[in-house]
């Protein structure tokens, strides 16, 4: 089974490579430079797509840990753990773009605004969600526990989204999601959907693999307590 | 005569005007100060995906060491 998932890896991996290269291509020779940020904007074409897969990724444990929580499926488990180390890898990737396109957009590097606190938040709840399970003797109780800061986290992500049209704030309204419907212009647009075409992509081949490395990593924990047992067994029975 | 008179007029009307002259040139964006802001832009951005892929690289070759290792200690 173990295989088989990093096969499917493989195969979305080679793909994922591919669509980033195309990306590259597409940001650095062929997108028109933005009018008024200049060059910097091309930072947009990878903090978005990053900010996506990251919510896409807690999405991902706040539903797989809900589900867990209902059928105690350890594969649930498995996968939110999965998920969760990816969502946390893209979100600091957007915390650490963010205030490199900001020093030259704003001027400053961090605000603590309403968007850019909640994503921070975002990092650290789900450095919480890593802490909890680690952290409780019972490793069954961990599961549980973290599967519950799974779900609240998640609750930050619509937060996330609206606060910067119910509050104050720094950062730009969403250009693509909104009710008027996307203001960017078609190229841009164009190369922002293949950006995430490919984030995703490779996300999941990522997915994949670290999926099957929480698999070993659960059946070696069995064999080993597996092992244990055995001489206990052979000695009493001796 | 008239020569010396006409230059030092000159000379006086310029040394007269000369601060409305610099005055007028502070009003325009120091070229020195708009190259530094392109390459700034240019080196912020090129650090920008530096750190991204620097970091999902980082996160492929971890999963890759942990899934050997635990590939090394089940088939020991």
């Amino acid at each position: 089974m173990s295989s088989k998932i990093r096969w499917s890896g493989a195969g979305l991996g080679f793909l994922g490579v591919a669509l980033v290269l195309v990306v590259h291509w597409m940001v650095f020779f062929w997108v028109p430079t933005e009018r008024t940020m200049g060059i910097v904007q091309r930072i947009f074409y990878i903090h978005v797509p990053s900010a996506w897969v990251a919510f896409m990724a807690f999405g991902i444990v706040a539903i797989c840990s809900a589900v867990y929580l209902w059928l105690k499926d350890e594969r649930l488990d498995m996968a939110a753990v999965a998920a969760a180390e990816g969502g946390m890898l893209f979100t600091a990737i957007v915390l650490l773009t963010g205030p490199l396109w900001g020093k030259v957009a704003w001027g400053t590097w961090w605000q603590w605004e309403p968007r850019l606190t909640l994503t921070l938040l975002l990092f650290f709840i789900y450095l919480g969600y890593f802490l909890v399970r680690s952290s409780t003797e019972n490793p069954e109780k961990g599961k549980r526990f973290a599967a519950v800061v799974g779900i609240v986290g998640a609750l930050d992500i619509p937060l996330i989204h609206v606060s910067v049209q119910f509050f104050r704030s720094l950062h730009p309204e969403p250009v693509v999601i909104n009710p008027e419907g996307p203001s960017l212009p078609g190229d841009m647009l164009t190369t922002l959907f293949t950006g995430l075409a490919a984030f995703t992509v490779l996300f999941f081949a990522f997915f994949l693999f670290r999926y099957s490395l929480e698999h070993m990593k659960r059946a070696m924990v069995h064999r080993e307590l597996a092992g244990e047992g055995s001489p206990l067994q052979g000695g009493v029975a001796s | 005569m008239n020569k010396r008179i006409l230059l030092a007029l000159t000379v006086a009307i310029l040394l007269a005007f000369l601060p409305e002259l610099v005055q007028a040139q502070e009003g325009l964006p120091n070229p020195d100060a708009l190259a530094n802001q392109n390459l700034r832009g240019y080196t912020h951005m090129f650090i920008a995906y530096f750190i991204a892929w620097s970091l999902i690289l980082g996160w492929v070759i971890s999963i890759a060491r942990r899934l050997g290792r635990i590939e090394k200690t089940l088939t020991q």
